[in-house]
Parts: structure tokens; sequence; C-alpha cells
């Protein structure tokens, strides 16, 4: 028992900052990114016992946490949601710096993304490995590579649409 | 204008930490337990009580007419269908597997899963609705022997119309909603379903 929870114990600390990033890239809002997040630990906890070291841990734990995101799904739409930006900015300082201000804007253009695109950008936003993406994604390689060419061009172009506004 | 280097740069930089605690997470497992073991208790305890009940009556209750024994039947046995059926529907999402399947199957599974709801909230409802009222009619023939004139119509008029109003007040309102919330979820599984295809890459630029 005291060893699963050393074993989870660690991979919360390995993974969970990640986790939280593809949750909130997600979500757009950083209390379901945190909700989304708790469910998915627990959900590998839960798990932990049918880890057959198939795959990397830490690619089962994406794979957990994108399954996780992919049934939150809710009545109200929350793409491109406007509380965005205000939630952001208010939780960091009153007077939101200019980088603050991008990041928000940054945030605000993946919600504008569609499901699938949130969650591969920002696990390559995170620098993760295309062959651990098509993985978790559960598409080819040489699919996946296409897809995010697509997606870098189309968050590009949303993001510089979004600052001109 | 930036560039995709620029915004990666600029995720990078700023990495907001989630404001959950690995002893939260814990804390939260112990309480979702207890509180699952809870409602399973009371999801499986209650209609047990009903149905022991029910038994305990039909034994020891001498009643006039066989049609009694039978409406009782009718109504243990619809508590039984829709007590194991929680249960198994219950089971079968949290022991399954397809959490960590690939996005695609999980959604699949998702969509079958909301599908075989919707049907017994709406369509197998129907018939449960059928059934008690079978058991309904079968123990007024009781009642007729057991209670004077005017009571037995008072109680056929009182059922039949608190089942009308079930039928065409509660129910429709309920399958109408029931129905545009799980229609809804499968349309959002199938959108989600649609994007995790996996497309010839010799057709994207």
């Amino acid at each position: 028992m005291s060893d699963q929870r050393l074993l989870f114990q660690q991979l919360f600390e390995d993974n969970s900052k990640r986790v939280y990033h593809l949750c909130y890239g997600y979500t757009g809002d950083s209390d379901s990114a945190n909700d989304l997040m708790q469910e998915t630990f627990i959900k590998v906890w839960q798990n932990l016992d049918k880890f057959r070291n198939q795959s990397q841990l830490s690619t089962w734990i994406y794979r957990i946490a994108v399954n996780t995101c992919l049934s939150y799904l809710r009545t109200a739409k929350r793409r491109a949601t406007d509380e965005l930006n205000d939630s952001i900015i208010e939780n960091h300082t009153e007077e939101p710096s200019e980088k603050q201000e991008q990041i928000a804007l940054l945030y605000q253009s993946i919600a504008q993304l569609e499901e699938n695109e949130r969650i591969i950008i920002t696990m390559v936003l995170d620098e993760v490995p295309y062959a651990e993406i098509a993985e978790i994604a559960g598409i080819s390689e040489g699919n996946l590579r296409v897809k995010i060419h697509r997606i870098k061009h189309k968050l590009t172009e949303i993001y510089n649409s979004n600052e001109r506004v | 204008m930036k560039g995709f280097e620029e915004i990666q740069q600029l995720w990078q930089k700023q990495k907001p930490d989630p404001a959950v605690s690995f002893d939260t997470v814990l804390q939260r497992i112990k309480s979702d337990k207890s509180a699952l073991a809870k409602k399973l208790f009371w999801q499986s305890i209650v209609p047990c009580l009903v149905i022991i009940g029910l038994v305990w009556i039909s034994l020891t209750v001498a009643f006039a007419t066989w049609t009694t024994y039978l409406a009782v039947s009718i109504v243990i046995g619809c508590l039984c269908y829709y007590t194991v059926n929680q249960l198994i529907d219950y089971r079968q999402l949290s022991d399954s597997q397809s959490l960590l399947s690939k996005p695609q199957q999980y959604i699949h599974y998702l969509q079958g899963f909301q599908q075989r709801r919707n049907r017994f909230n709406t369509r197998h409802y129907s018939i449960y609705e059928a059934c008690i009222a079978l058991a309904f009619a079968l123990y007024a023939v009781e009642m007729y022997f057991a209670l004077s004139f005017w009571f037995f119509v008072s109680f056929i008029v009182f059922v039949v119309f608190w089942f009308l109003i079930c039928h065409f007040v509660f129910m429709k309102q309920y399958i109408r909603q029931e129905n545009s919330r799980i229609q809804q979820m499968i349309e959002d599984l199938q959108r989600i379903h649609e994007q995790f295809r996996d497309e010839d890459p010799a057709d994207g630029r």
C-alpha cells in the first residue's frame, strides 16, 4: 500500500504540471483544469494495477488525461470564452502586464481550436515527442505530422488575428 | 505578427501551476471512495428493503385473490430489473478498460453507453410504467372485494388520474429533457470522434 502510494506520489510530482497544461489548454480555465487534473490522477490511482509496461508511464497518464478531457462535455459551449482573459489576468496581478495579456490571448486562441487540435497543440507546445503524441492520440505518426502542421498554422493565424483586434 | 516559434516561447515562459497538491488528490480519492460506497449502498439497499417488505407482506398478509400476489410479483420484478440495470451500468462505467484505450475507441464506447442509458431511461421506462399499471389493475381486483363501491370507484379514479398525469405530463417532460440532454452529448461525442479519425497523410498539406 505504501509502495503504491510512493509510486503514485512520484507520478504526481513528475506529471502533474504537464497534465495540468493539457487540461488548461483543453478547457481554457484554471478551475476546470484543476478539476480535470484531479479527476485524471484519481483515475490513474484507480488503474495503477492495470499499467502493463506496454508504454511509458507518462504516455499512459497522458492517455488517461486525454480521455478524461474528452469526456468532459458541457452544455454551454466554452469555445473562445470571453471570461478566459479576465480570469487569467485576475489571477496574477491587478494591473496585467503585456506578457500576461499575450498569455491570455494565447489561451483564448487555443480555445478556438477543435477539441483534438487543442490536445495535440498543447502537447506540441510542451515539447512532448511526436511519437509519444501519436501514441496518446491513437493516430499514426505520419498523420500526426500533417495535423500538427495544420494546427500550428491555424493557431498562429488565430493568435495574430486576435492580437489585431 | 508572431510566428509559431514565438508563440511556443510565450507558452514555455508562462507555465501556470496547478492549484492542487498531492495531498488534496489523495484526500479526494478517500472522500470519493466513501461517497461512492454510500451512493451504492443507498442505490442497492433501498430497493432491496422494499423488495423484502413486499415479500414479507405477500407472505404474512392473506390476500383474497391470486391477482394481488401476481401484482406484488410484478412490482418486485420491476424493482429488481431497475436495481440490477443501475448496478450493471455503474460497474461497466467504473471498471471499463475503455478509459485506457485510444481516444477514438473511448469516445465510441461513451457514445454507446449514452445511447444505452437513453434507451433505459426512456423506452424501457414505458415498459416499466405499463407493468406498474398492470400491477395496479390486478390489485384493483382485491380492492373490488375489500372496499365499498364508492371507495373502490374513488380508488380507481385516483389511480387512473395519477397514471394519466405521470404519463402525459411528468413522463413526457422527463423524456423530452433526457432526450435532448443525451442527444447533445451524443452529438458532441460524434463530433469529437470525427476529429480523431486517422486520415491518410497524403490528403493533408
